[in-house]
């Protein structure tokens, strides 16, 4: 076994973090504590990590982008989560769709698209599955409700579909230029039998941006209502093939499948480094009835609670990504880790708020944006469907039965 | 004899507050317009309607013109004012137990007779008691001092110095005073005697809003600039800093005597905990209540939620939850309230105060958790209230009256250690 980086993967990971400590921390907490949740962006920073290649990461050497391994892509959203969890997830979701394109777009798609987005520092990209009543059932659509799910609608009128409906708290969706769109093209059969991927640029008529949507955590990272109405969307924007539109996002051989379950579980052992910086440094300058901090046994297991359980994050994350740069199955283990860095992140950024205390009335506002940011692992990474899933993966199946699935 | 029942009187109580919550306090507290701004304005309005209905006067005795609550009955109502808006049921549970202390217990007669009917004529009329900042930077909790005696320690509060006719003159700052923005009367804690430490030395004093040499302070002013990081305000009602600067305390308006604050009782402190484990749990069913009603309704994998195992669980672990932190608090509430005559004094060995104070404060935490995750995306919103019941339940657990050393003080009643105080 080897643990090292080669040289490479260490030049991203240095990068990642000077970049997280110039630029991205001093600007974080700002960012956090705007209350307009349409003002929290900052293009500028984007600009400058795209410069740096953070945005482009994960497009191929062919299509002259970085074309960094999966040890790298963990390393660098690590690093930048320790500046900001929010903005590591800015950059970071671009990755998501670059391999979906690399796996899935044809030639024609990729020269429309994959240019663009190499060529601008503010193109960025999100999908839109989620609707008001479809959440959990895209995650797991159970076979006994087959119109469950999405339901916007796609419509074809010759070389166009016509689109209506309505996707809600969409990543990326008041700032990006393309949008992987998931709509109903059979509204008779499940969204496995019945769903299309679209590709659906900024600016294409009867399509628009609603509200913006004001979270507790990930403040930077905005999410958005997107609107179709008679949206008209060509037919050779299509990915994959009309009623395939599960197929063309899963199943990658590439890797995409693993990238989204890996990155909120590399984002999350940032996140922890943060935490426990900042718990470490308060435990041996802060006194408690005229002790340092640091030698107050509550504190001490406390301390080795946040260490041990982060480090157990970094070797699964690391482990996973390795592996899929191997070529070797990843199996269950990257959604697994997405469900255990929920519990992880929550567990060692309450433990970072314990060890602070109040001071009086007060709270440190870092310590509470960490809490917050880690409050949408939850529903992203370790709800109960989250989890239930993952045992497809491990052999469970159909076992993995709906009935006994939670949903939200 | 052991005894669940609640009278007529308690449920007749609790049921009015259900009813009010219900149809008045709920609307507007969970309306998205308050819930999406940073600052959570207070439901003043309500406030008042809560004071008609006597609530601003819940545990004042009925000879002074209060409805003479019992602790039992004091914890059912609070929970219940708590399961509408946290900040309406601390700002009244402030006021109402600091009315029992004063009116009947610390003042004298005429004392009484100077502020009795112009708190009473006034729904607006709120009491705020000014002490040391509490963990400021210090570690108060006694429980950092585990098996180890009070130590000397300057403490940051208000001095007062006597003059020669008797009166006092008041110095000092409280960087947050609770309820100190709507009071008009404050208690203060200050210190009269240098050479002792802790609550020996500390005199009560009666303080007007608007008297000169008093000051109250906004907090979102008051704490700019102080320091390098960063801080959020992190408390529940209301509250703002007090400044004193040679404020002049007549002779009259020492409550007690002097040297000696008959705040500083044991049980006025049990009162004062047990308080705010009421509301703690109120703030808990208000998000288990959300939950529950939601999954009933939300459909996802072809049922509504609350059918699926996952979901069921998440819900019944909440419930287990409220009902083990209820039966503590009602137990140590009816402990405060009869203990005295208590037959098996081994029920009142332990600190049952403290029990249930961090039992509540973490099963409540774990509910509200689980009652956001049973909302999905909706909620981690900021116009939804699931967010705000999370954040509060942080507050309680990780707050100015509790911290991971409070459990350390069960410990040491354990042990039997008796804390010798410092001078």
């Amino acid at each position: 076994m080897d643990f090292s980086l080669n040289e490479e993967q260490r030049g991203w990971q240095m990068e990642a973090r000077k970049f997280a400590e110039d630029e991205i921390r001093p600007r974080s907490l700002e960012r956090d504590q705007i209350e307009d949740p349409k003002e929290t962006w900052d293009w500028d920073l984007i600009e400058k990590g795209s410069k740096l290649g953070f945005r482009t990461l994960a497009v191929p050497k062919d299509w002259g982008g970085p074309g960094a391994d999966f040890v790298t892509q963990a390393i660098v959203m690590t690093e930048l989560a320790k500046g900001d969890s929010a903005i590591s997830k800015a950059f970071s979701q671009n990755w998501k769709w670059s391999h979906l394109i690399a796996r899935s777009c044809t030639q024609d798609q990729k020269e429309r698209f994959l240019r663009a987005f190499m060529a601008d520092d503010r193109y960025l990209m999100g999908r839109g599955i989620t609707e008001p009543n479809a959440g959990s059932d895209n995650r797991m659509p159970p076979p006994d409700a087959p119109k469950a799910g999405y339901r916007l609608k796609a419509e074809r009128q010759g070389d166009e579909w016509v689109l209506n409906g309505e996707k809600c708290f969409i990543a990326n969706g008041s700032v990006g230029s393309l949008f992987f769109v998931d709509a109903r093209t059979n509204p008779e059969v499940n969204v496995r039998q019945g769903g299309t991927l679209f590709m659906v640029p900024k600016g294409t008529p009867g399509f628009r941006v609603g509200k913006v949507f004001n979270k507790r955590g990930w403040r930077f990272y905005q999410n958005a209502e997107l609107i179709f109405e008679n949206a008209r969307i060509p037919h050779a924007n299509i990915v994959g093939e009309v009623n395939g539109g599960v197929k063309a996002s899963i199943g990658d051989t590439t890797g995409g499948d693993i990238f989204g379950d890996l990155e909120l579980a590399a984002n999350a052992v940032g996140v922890c480094d943060d935490a426990i910086g900042m718990a470490m440094e308060f435990a041996r300058t802060h006194t408690r009835a005229g002790k340092p901090v640091m030698e107050h046994q509550i504190v001490q297991l406390k301390l080795n609670e946040m260490h041990a359980l982060t480090e157990a994050l970094r070797s699964y994350v690391m482990r996973v990504a390795w592996e899929r740069d191997q070529g070797g199955p990843v199996g269950a283990n990257a959604g697994l880790a997405m469900n255990l860095s929920t519990d992880i992140i929550q567990k060692v950024t309450r433990l970072n708020m314990d060890i602070h205390g109040a001071e009086g009335f007060l709270m440190n506002a870092r310590v509470d944006k960490l809490v917050r940011d880690a409050m949408v692992w939850t529903h992203l990474a370790g709800d109960t469907v989250q989890r239930v899933k993952i045992l497809k993966r491990l052999g469970g199946g159909g076992a993995a039965a709906p009935k006994s699935a939670g949903a939200h | 004899m052991f005894d669940l029942n609640l009278t007529s009187e308690q449920i007749e109580f609790r049921d009015t507050v259900r009813n009010f919550v219900q149809n008045e306090v709920k609307p507007a507290a969970i309306l998205p317009a308050r819930l999406e701004p940073f600052a959570k304005p207070l439901l003043s309005g309500l406030l008042v309607d809560a004071s008609r209905m006597g609530l601003r006067t819940l545990s004042l005795s009925e000879a002074a013109g209060g409805a003479g609550a019992d602790m039992l009955t004091t914890c059912i109502v609070l929970e219940e004012l708590a399961a509408g808006d946290v900040d309406i049921a601390m700002t009244l549970g402030l006021t109402q137990g600091l009315a029992h202390a004063l009116f009947d217990e610390a003042m004298t007669p005429e004392q009484r007779g100077t502020y009795a009917s112009k708190f009473l004529d006034d729904d607006q009329y709120h009491l705020a008691l000014v002490e040391a900042d509490r963990g400021a930077g210090s570690g108060a909790g006694a429980g950092w001092r585990y098996h180890r005696n009070e130590e000397a320690e300057a403490d940051p509060g208000p001095v007062a110095v006597k003059q020669s006719n008797g009166d006092l003159i008041l110095n000092g700052t409280v960087a947050f005073v609770p309820n100190a923005s709507i009071a008009k009367l404050f208690v203060v804690q200050a210190r009269t005697d240098s050479r002792k430490t802790g609550r020996n030395g500390i005199t009560t004093l009666l303080v007007q809003s608007g008297s000169a040499g008093l000051r109250v302070v906004d907090p979102s002013s008051a704490s700019d600039g102080a320091g390098a990081q960063q801080m959020t305000r992190w408390h529940h009602g209301s509250g703002a800093a007090v400044h004193f600067e040679n404020c002049r305390v007549p002779a009259s308006n020492v409550a007690g005597k002097e040297g000696q604050s008959p705040l500083a009782a044991e049980a006025l402190q049990i009162r004062a905990g047990l308080q705010i484990a009421a509301v703690n749990l109120g703030l808990g069913r208000c998000a288990y209540e959300a939950a529950v009603d939601y999954a009933r309704i939300r459909i996802q994998g072809g049922r509504p939620i609350i059918e699926h195992q996952a979901i069921g669980t998440i819900l019944a672990d909440s419930a287990i939850k409220l009902e083990l932190a209820r039966n503590m608090l009602w137990k140590a509430a009816w402990a405060a309230d009869n203990g005295a005559t208590a037959t098996d004094p081994r029920a009142l060995e332990l600190p049952l105060h403290t029990i249930a104070r961090v039992y509540t404060a973490e099963a409540v935490l774990e509910v509200a958790l689980g009652a956001a995750e049973c909302f999905g995306a909706m909620g981690v919103m900021r116009d939804m209230p699931l967010q705000k019941y999370v954040h509060d339940a942080h507050v309680f657990l990780y707050g100015a009256d509790h911290d991971s050393a409070t459990k350390l003080e069960i410990g040491e009643a354990l042990a039997g250690f008796q804390r010798q105080a410092a001078a």
